[in-house]
């Protein structure tokens, strides 16, 4: 018989030896020179599982976690767009009752007011931030750590309000609902300003 | 196969679904260097495998709703991440050094200068081939898992392998059946 191939020597290793497999087997019981090879074969294996763990020369999760808050703030501006739709048309619908029950409704629509007013605020920062091209951009650590810090309260506000809209009874918690939009739009002005600044610092 | 166990695996999963950007970091921690090191080891570059390791950890973060608890984390990063991998090869089209004649030219025993050491040798494969061996000797994948990766049959990835193996032992100087 010829010598084992390396396609047979690999093969030797396999689950479910087939009758091939098995003949291959008996000859590596009689034939030193494929012993020999068989051998080296694994060891070379061992030595490639023994191989250092390679590592990242440069810290890669700020890039990371600043994709993420561009990825959740383009989720969000896409909510906030249905929002306002679904905000203009109960606008709509208050002004129409509103000789029903004056003056209750007469408060639930100036918040819905304000609250449609800050919506806009926060579309149209975002927007702003976007066009910075923040993504692409060349940023020292320091911007990363604070723009991270104002996007991880800005993600912990959008929460509390995801809470308000579920949980909160037609007419009940709407000034809750717009200071916790007057916050938002007021993390995104700093937002806005980090990328701004850092722009500017990198001549662009 | 080796596994990369973290500390308290069930409560920092909880909190990643649940979106806390801590949770996603503290994965990240955890699993930055056996995904890098899969990532190199099948790339060509650094900075590929850097942007393998980005796109792995995204990809992590975005779905991890979808990880079920019952498996292995670390062999659903590690898939995620080869995946990746073969995607940038795929996008990147590099000129595959499998096409390297195989009339390399043959080093005798004694030619020890002439002798490249594992890490050489292996980087000299091409990138199919050093993916295969890679994710068949060391990560321990089936080929029929690998095939399925590739998009390519387990025949393929057994001749990737056994080519990948024959170059080796001619570039690393050991002896061959005579």
């Amino acid at each position: 018989m010829t010598h084992l191939t390396m396609d047979e020597l690999l093969a030797l290793d396999e689950p479910g030896l087939e009758p091939a497999g098995a003949r291959a087997k008996a000859h590596l019981e009689e034939c030193d020179a494929c012993r020999g090879e068989y051998e080296r074969l694994r060891q070379r294996q061992a030595r490639l599982r023994a191989l250092p763990t390679l590592r990242p020369g440069r810290d890669q999760w700020p890039v990371v976690a600043k994709r993420l808050a561009a990825e959740r703030r383009r989720r969000l501006v896409q909510r906030a767009a249905m929002g306002i739709s679904a905000l203009a048309a109960a606008v709509l619908l208050a002004v129409a009752l509103r000789t029903r029950a004056p003056a209750r409704d007469a408060d639930a629509a100036a918040a819905e007011a304000q609250i449609a007013d800050l919506m806009q605020r926060s579309q149209a920062l975002e927007a702003a931030i976007g066009a910075t091209h923040s993504d692409q951009r060349v940023v020292d650590g320091r911007t990363v750590r604070v723009a991270t810090d104002l996007e991880a309260r800005i993600a912990d506000l959008d929460k509390m309000l995801e809470v308000q809209e579920l949980d909160a009874a037609p007419g009940r918690g709407d000034m809750q609902r717009v200071q916790l939009w007057r916050e938002r739009v007021g993390l995104l002005n700093a937002l806005v300003d980090v990328h701004v600044t850092n722009a500017r610092n990198v001549g662009l | 196969m080796e596994s990369y166990p973290l500390a308290n695996a069930e409560s920092v999963v909880a909190r990643a679904r649940s979106g806390d950007p801590a949770a996603f970091e503290a994965l990240y921690r955890a699993f930055e260097s056996p995904v890098y090191n899969l990532a190199r080891r099948i790339c060509r570059t650094t900075e590929d495998a850097e942007d393998v390791l980005q796109e792995t950890f995204f990809e992590v973060c975005r779905s991890i709703g979808q990880f079920r608890a019952d498996g292995s984390l670390w062999g659903w990063i590690r898939t995620i991440a080869a995946s990746k991998a073969f995607m940038r090869l795929r996008r990147n089209k590099y000129r595959d050094t499998d096409a390297l004649p195989d009339e390399v030219p043959s080093v005798r025993r004694e030619d020890t200068a002439l002798r490249m050491d594992l890490e050489a040798a292996l980087e000299r494969l091409g990138e199919t081939s050093r993916a295969v061996v890679w994710l068949h000797d060391v990560e321990g994948y089936t080929h029929e898992e690998i095939a399925g990766m590739m998009g390519r049959t387990a025949s393929f990835s057994k001749s990737q392998l056994a080519r990948a193996h024959a170059r080796l032992r001619t570039w690393l100087g050991e002896e061959s059946i005579g």
